[in-house]
């Protein structure tokens, strides 16, 4: 016969039973408010795979110090070795015939980016126009050269953008900047200035990961931060790369700044701290090798912008200086984000990236994009 | 002064523990989320340690069985 019911005895869970029990209730409990907020964001519009949309949730959300830890193990693990076979040739960017300096007064061309490693192979560091049927004197040159000795096989991108004939634009993206925006626009280059777009390139830091500041549309979005590196675009048209000293909000002259980080380039020298790694913000380490993207600005006022696998900071910022740049910042890292397209003909037609390696598709901005970025339009009265 | 029955079967003792540490879990739960630095580090962490937890339970059980197992062999 079976005890009566207060005859059968409970046996106590042990501690470390009911421990482990009340963790993973925890656990459980935690998992609730993340899992809500996780399927929101990936039910979302993304042009992006739902790994890289979930690391930026992660980052979104407090993860970003363990996801750069993440990621610098990783490239560590990964870094890629030295030396190697030299390159024969080099990707085939550009228009061959089209572009550098012919030596006349009456159009500024840029000179040739002189070779790193000698003997220069055909068209090294010769700028080409980025578009068939742009004239004469076409708005963007391209370029491309092995930037380091040591890594024979490393080939940076290289644009130059003829500010006299273009001008900038910052374009929001659909997440990024995250404050409120009254006019954030489509995310993508406007269907309006599709005919006059001839590049799009991206936008650099989401601003909580640089801490910078942002001025949209003539007014201070995020505090501007002393002595961080800026792009800049006045309200009549002039943009500048500079190291802001203007204060928290937005002077009356400026229509649009972003900012991201310190300068790496500062009046023709490369910033001394480029091999110190906590001044790079809340990224990978300055020294791991992954793809780096940078804008800067020449001496007559153009913009460069570089781009190239397996960079560190300093790295990138020798070839924006070595292909002209005077004062320069640092833009995206990693291959997800790093893009610069030229268009070949009026209407966006045509698009493509600066190196054939770039991860992203070359009609990236011709969909709402996730992250802000930078539109070169033809000037009004400028023809293709 | 209202106390508990004392006098209840093994499932209402196993039911009252059961309810005790749920509470300590939310506790430690709405703790958690208030210092840490943002749900999406919760979340991963969070995973990590029902993971643990789980792998470890399974573990538990499979080495129980296999005991009994060869307990009956013998």
């Amino acid at each position: 016969m079976p005890p009566a019911r207060s005859a059968r005895r409970y046996t106590p869970i042990p501690f470390w039973r009911r421990a482990r029990r009340i963790f993973l209730l925890a656990a459980i409990a935690c998992l609730i408010p993340a899992t809500v907020s996780y399927v929101g964001a990936m039910s979302e519009t993304h042009n992006v795979g739902l790994g890289v949309s979930s690391v930026e949730w992660l980052r979104q959300h407090g993860g970003g110090a363990l996801v750069t830890q993440i990621e610098n193990w990783y490239y560590t693990l990964n870094a890629p070795p030295k030396g190697g076979p030299p390159l024969r040739s080099l990707p085939q960017v550009g228009v061959p015939g089209v572009g550098g300096s012919d030596g006349s007064e009456s159009a500024y061309r840029p000179p040739r980016v002189a070779p790193v490693i000698h003997p220069a192979l055909p068209g090294e560091g010769v700028w080409k126009a980025a578009a068939k049927g742009a004239g004469p004197r076409p708005p963007i040159l391209v370029t491309t050269f092995r930037s380091d000795p040591e890594y024979p096989q490393f080939v940076a991108g290289v644009a130059w953008i003829d500010s006299s004939l273009t001008h900038l634009s910052y374009m929001p993206g659909l997440v990024e900047p995250p404050s409120p925006l009254p006019n954030r626009g489509p995310s993508e280059v406007p269907g309006t200035l599709r005919k006059r777009v001839v590049a799009t390139f991206n936008g650099g830091f989401p601003l909580e990961t640089s801490g910078g500041g942002l001025i949209y549309r003539g007014k201070a979005k995020e505090a501007m931060v002393s002595g961080a590196a800026t792009v800049i675009e006045y309200r009549d048209g002039r943009v500048d790369i500079v190291r802001w000293h203007d204060g928290p909000q937005a002077p009356a002259n400026v229509w649009f700044a972003k900012q991201n980080l310190p300068p790496i380039i500062y009046e023709g020298r490369l910033n001394p701290n480029l091999s110190d790694g906590p001044e790079w913000g809340e990224t990978v380490n300055n020294a791991v090798r992954v793809w780096r993207s940078g804008l800067g600005i020449d001496r007559k006022g153009n913009l460069i912008y570089a781009a190239a696998d397996n960079q560190t900071v300093e790295s990138l910022a020798k070839i924006l200086q070595r292909a002209g740049a005077v004062r320069a910042l640092e833009l995206d890292i990693n291959e997800d984000w790093t893009s610069f397209i030229s268009y070949s003909r009026p209407g966006a037609a045509g698009p493509g990236n600066l190196l054939p390696e770039m991860f992203r598709p070359a009609d990236r901005y011709l969909t709402p994009d996730e992250r802000d970025f930078f539109a070169v339009y033809l000037r009004p009265g400028k023809k293709w | 002064m209202v106390s508990l029955p004392r006098d209840i079967s093994p499932g209402t003792a196993a039911r009252r523990s059961l309810l005790a540490d749920l509470l300590a879990a939310i506790a430690i739960a709405l703790l958690t989320l208030q210092l840490a630095a943002g749900i999406g580090v919760v979340g991963f962490l969070a995973l990590l340690t029902i993971a643990t937890i789980v792998l470890w339970i399974v573990l538990e059980a499979g080495v129980h069985r296999l005991r009994r197992r060869g307990k009956a062999h013998i």
